[in-house]
């Protein structure tokens, strides 16, 4: 049972809040924090907007109000940055929607114990800003590095670019302050420390509360990781004529050994066919080039220089020729950035027009990459035919394993969305094609989601069946922190653990 | 004294470069204007053009000096294509 939000419970907030600019219930203000950049069913946006929100500045204002909305049943959404690629920080009942965003305090640089403490509203452009003259870095990079927050990274269990090197968003918090559903403040981590990176004490929580959707707490404070601020980049992108030539050359890169790489990249041929549609630095490739390598190294100039020549060597061992220092460099620096792109595809007869972009984001091992591949195309290839306002972008398959560039990759298919044509029988559509996509990933033993999170229509449903039998586990650790299923509730298929 | 007009500054006739793809700067591409049907293109005078292409040059190298303090660079040239195709 969902109470609304009446005059009442808005007197309550302000209470609680005391600063009325701080309670916002104005049409503008929600419907400006009800989507997310990924594919959004505009035509239903009044559906998704929460019905006020507030900008709580400290963990005991976020605690008072999940107490109120655990007592009043009222759904509750955490969102930080609003940049996710799934709908973490969309509501999908109504309710309160907690913003972040003014929680965004540096409270501590610690350089003897190598951590900096955080509000979950800061930017980590902006937080590397601070930390660049003391010599250190916070190496979490998502493609929407100046945009997003460390809370929303948090919540949604981020993928890094330089996770190979440096690790993934859970491998860099050490540990958080979380308010529960039930309003109480816990402090999060490994065993009992708060700047501990390994405890065998108690049960290890960390991971529970990195990657839950919102759907367990607000994060409030963290406690990050601070490594050497890097000395020396070093990209190369390579170019081959077969994607197969490319796909070994990623499996020989990945496991060269070299400790400085921080990520491989590759591009499918329908990436490089989009790619030569729009972009700089590929229209004037020749037609041979089906299949691009993105590598990435950051270190000590002593590490990655001598390390540039071996992926120099292993990039060109088997049909790879080297795209240029120019291409090279620029396009991974782009790679930090991918929001600023203004996005178009193609209708079926050529015409440009502004598309919004899903990004696939399964898990999926290496072994499997060259088949997904091809379903994956065919699925969408069918839809795009069919309904004419979907365009095929291609794919990529990113390294990533912490720490370890081997083994399994985020792997994307891209998919332009032609939102100004949605209406349900095209967004049903696209529930159907997204659900189609991730099936095969399910099929061939990968995770539907890496980094975005299953919290949309098409994933969602798919969850259960990917848990297997570990789902009754997780019903029960939602229901016994949630009793009342009012934290970011209708994700995940966690209302089930409520039947 | 400088008067900005539009007219002034109306950038030169596209070449084609592709089926899709045509140029009226160096090295800056444009979607083929019988592509842009649906939404046509804007109109922009030739500073804006050249100012947008430098300000993404700028963020590039940015963003390069933000995450190291070099970029380590082979020397080598384009193994598909010159650099310049000029």
């Amino acid at each position: 049972m969902i109470a609304a939000i009446d005059d009442a419970v808005l007197d309550e907030l302000r209470a609680i809040i005391g600063d009325d600019d701080r309670v916002l219930d104005n049409v503008s203000s929600r419907a400006m924090r009800t989507r997310v950049p990924a594919p959004f069913p505009v035509h239903r946006w009044a559906q998704h907007m929460p019905d006020v929100a507030v900008l709580p500045v400290s963990a005991e204002e976020v605690s008072e109000v999940v107490k109120l909305a655990n007592r009043l049943k009222v759904p509750i959404v955490p969102r930080a940055g609003g940049t996710g690629l799934a709908d973490g920080a969309v509501p999908l009942r109504g309710g309160i929607l907690v913003d972040v965003k003014l929680m965004n305090r540096i409270h501590e640089i610690d350089l003897v114990d190598r951590t900096v403490t955080v509000g979950p509203g800061i930017n980590m452009l902006k937080l590397n800003e601070r930390l660049r003259p003391h010599g250190v870095f916070y190496p979490d990079d998502p493609a929407s590095y100046p945009c997003s927050l460390v809370g929303g990274r948090i919540g949604t269990g981020g993928w890094s670019l330089l996770g190979a090197r440096y690790g993934h968003t859970r491998d860099l918090v050490i540990s958080m302050e979380v308010v529960l559903p039930t309003g109480e403040i816990v402090q999060i981590g490994e065993g009992g420390g708060t700047k501990l990176r390994k405890s065998s004490t108690g049960l290890t929580l960390k991971h529970l509360f990195t990657g839950h959707q919102g759907t367990l707490g607000i994060c409030t404070r963290a406690t990050l990781e601070l490594v050497p601020r890097p000395e020396t980049e070093f990209a190369a992108f390579f170019a081959f004529r077969d994607y197969m030539e490319a796909w070994r050359t990623t499996g020989a890169l990945t496991t060269s050994g070299l400790a400085t790489l921080a990520g491989v990249v590759l591009f499918d041929e329908w990436k490089l066919r989009y790619l030569r549609r729009d972009d700089e630095a590929y229209i004037p490739q020749p037609q041979d080039v089906r299949a691009v390598i993105a590598v990435a190294m950051y270190g000590r100039r002593a590490e990655v220089e001598p390390a540039s020549r071996i992926v120099m060597e292993l990039g060109r061992a088997d049909g790879g020729r080297y795209l240029g220092d120019e291409i090279s460099q620029g396009d991974w620096a782009s790679r930090h950035d991918r929001y600023a792109t203004p996005l178009h595809g193609r209708t079926l007869d050529g015409q440009a027009v502004p598309m919004s972009w899903h990004c696939e984001d399964a898990a999926l091992n290496y072994s499997v990459l060259p088949q997904v591949r091809e379903e994956w195309h065919a699925i969408v290839d069918r839809y795009i035919r069919e309904y004419g306002i979907f365009d095929d972008w291609g794919m990529f398959a990113y390294t990533n394993g912490a720490y370890k560039p081997w083994g399994d990759y985020l792997v994307e298919i891209d998919v332009g969305i032609w939102e100004q044509r949605l209406d349900d029988a095209n967004w049903e559509a696209w529930v159907r094609c997204k659900r189609e996509i991730a099936e095969v990933s399910l099929k061939y033993g990968g995770s539907i989601t890496a980094c975005h999170g299953a919290t949309r229509e098409g994933d969602a449903e798919l969850v259960p069946t990917e848990m297997g039998a570990s789902w009754a586990v997780v019903k029960r650790i939602k229901r016994a922190l949630d009793p009342n299923n009012v934290m970011n509730p209708g994700k995940q298929m966690l209302d089930e653990a409520y039947e | 004294m400088s008067i900005f007009r539009l007219g002034d500054q109306r950038p030169p006739e596209p070449r084609r470069i592709n089926d899709d793809v045509v140029m009226r700067f160096d090295h800056v591409y444009e979607v083929d204007p019988a592509k842009m049907q649906v939404f046509p293109q804007q109109d922009l005078p030739a500073w804006d053009t050249e100012r947008i292409v430098a300000a993404r040059w700028d963020h590039l190298a940015w963003m390069h000096d933000h995450f190291a303090d070099e970029v380590l660079s082979t020397g080598l040239e384009s193994e598909t294509m010159p650099e310049e195709d000029g």
